[in-house]
């Protein structure tokens, strides 16, 4: 996370060799990634912001196939692996369905299955739902979700809400990076999180402003009912 | 200005096979003085809808009335100069060699004197917060400066009316808050805002009246709070919240701003304790 012009992108672009670091190094499973940046993108997959950027065949199943055909992979394992990644973000039954006609939220789980039939280790998610209506955020997030443990997941937004089940947060401000911390802990941080133009999703600013833990409700369900429980506690009391 | 759009419908490739109505009979009035932001999923003919405005787009059939006159008799420069439209992903057509300049361009093409140009630049990019990148290029920019320069170039006409397309996507929070404070500042200042939005606690913040579009069509139109309240799909967080406790507390009332929201939600914990 950071603001505009923290470096988020830059570090993802720097990890599969897109981008060369000036100095220092950039070691992907051992690997530099300016130097073989092949070998790293085959276990590294980036995916952008702009759904329209990078979908390039005339059907969805050929646009998930075209990263394994540039590896030269064998058409049975090619197909099966294709169905799998199609299979894997909800989009069965999409395969000849092509893609300029898809809403933004399927344009993205079409990259993502893109990636996927790579069989990556990493996925690199650039701010991948914020030219996203609500529906099509919820689709993706829950793709990305459903990744969990099978991969490493580095995802980078501006959304709060979307990191506050991530095992770590990293927070990039001007090139550097100032906090690698548990999301419980930057939500509950005012300073760093106004340090670093970070505001609290609407629902966490309502419970502060309430007196009620920040990183507990997350949606207006749970906020309502925390509300109506302290309402009847009072009461009962009187 | 007041700008009406009656029966409007829009059809992209007419007679071929690509053929997509994406619009399909939209009536609605932009009222001087407002801010009505317009809402609605991918797909739904928004950036079609705000296109018409000042005719960059021409309806397949109805018309577009620029205070009760058919818009197609003004000129196209005039029209273009009273309402200014901000595109999605803007810094995409910044060209000029210093944000100066591009700033400039636009003011100088309606044909602004130079020392009055001179002015609206160093006033637009202070409004924008990015005066100190006057001589900089503009693609040596972060996206949220290169955005702000963007609306700057747009705002430097003197619209009568400015329209904004997802002018807040991909930018941090931060940036977003104060690009809803440029907002609101036009529409103080007696402006007229029309500003299209995927993020609903971001309408909640800043729009009067609130146009919901679903497939070409217009699904809800009117104040901020009677279109939320009656559309829980296409409610904000704030809404939502006070929606489910009014429930058991109707005194919760109908807030729609993150402070009316938070005040009435106070409300209801207060009364109880007394």
């Amino acid at each position: 996370m950071g603001p505009n012009g923290g470096g988020k992108s830059t570090l993802a672009r720097l990890s599969n060799g897109l981008l060369h670091a000036d100095s220092g190094r950039v070691r992907v499973a051992g690997l530099d990634p300016a130097r073989e940046p092949y070998l790293v993108r085959r276990r590294v997959g980036i995916l952008f912001q702009n759904p329209d950027s990078g979908l390039v065949a005339p059907f969805v199943e050929d646009d998930v196939a075209f990263g394994l055909e540039n590896l030269g992979a064998p058409r049975e394992e090619m197909r099966e692996r294709v169905a799998e990644a199609i299979r894997a973000v909800g989009l069965s039954g999409y395969e000849r369905r092509e893609p300029h006609t898809l809403s933004g939220g399927e344009k993205q789980r079409v990259a993502l299955a893109g990636l996927l039939a790579v069989g990556p280790e990493v996925l690199v998610l650039d701010e991948p739902t914020s030219m996203l209506d609500a529906a099509g955020r919820r689709e993706v997030l829950e793709r990305v979700h459903a990744l969990r443990g099978n991969r490493t997941v580095l995802h980078l937004t501006h959304h709060l809400e979307e990191v506050l089940d991530a095992d770590r947060v990293l927070v990039l401000n001007a090139g550097r990076l100032v906090a690698d911390v548990a999301p419980e802990w930057l939500v509950s941080d005012a300073t760093l999180l106004r340090e670093n133009r970070l505001v609290l999703p609407t629902v966490s600013r309502l419970a502060l402003g309430l007196g009620l833990p920040p990183a507990k409700p997350r949606t207006p369900e749970e906020l309502a009912a925390a509300v109506g429980e302290r309402a009847e506690r009072r009461v009962g009391r009187r | 200005m007041k700008i009406e759009l009656e029966d409007v419908r829009h059809v992209y490739a007419a007679g071929t096979t690509f053929e997509v109505a994406a619009l399909r009979g939209v009536s609605l009035a932009v009222e001087p003085g407002e801010v009505l932001a317009v809402v609605g999923g991918t797909g739904s003919g928004k950036t079609t809808l705000v296109r018409h405005l000042n005719l960059l787009l021409e309806p397949t059939s109805g018309r577009v009335l620029v205070d009760g006159e058919d818009a197609r008799v003004l000129r196209r420069s005039e029209l273009r100069g009273r309402i200014g439209l901000v595109f999605q992903s803007p810094e995409e057509a910044l060209f000029a060699p210093n944000v100066f300049e591009d700033v400039a361009f636009g003011p100088r093409r309606m044909g602004v004197g130079e020392e009055e140009v001179e002015k609206r630049v160093q006033d637009t990019l202070q409004r924008l917060g990015v005066a100190h990148l006057a001589d900089r290029s503009p693609f040596a920019l972060s996206g949220g400066e290169k955005r702000r320069v963007a609306i700057a170039g747009v705002l430097a006409m003197h619209p009568e009316v400015l329209v904004l397309d997802e002018p807040t996507a991909g930018l941090d929070p931060a940036t977003r808050g104060e690009l809803l404070d440029v907002v609101c500042g036009v529409r103080d200042e007696g402006g007229t805002v029309v500003i299209v939005s995927h993020d609903l606690d971001e309408v909640a913040e800043v729009a009067d009246r609130v146009c919901v579009l679903e497939c070409g069509e217009v699904r809800a139109f009117g104040r901020a709070a009677d279109v939320f309240y009656a559309e829980p799909r296409y409610a904000p967080a704030t809404v939502r919240t006070a929606a489910l406790v009014a429930r058991d507390y109707p005194g919760v009332g109908r807030p729609v701003s993150f402070r009316e929201t938070l005040a009435a939600l106070r409300g209801v914990l207060g009364r109880e304790t007394t």
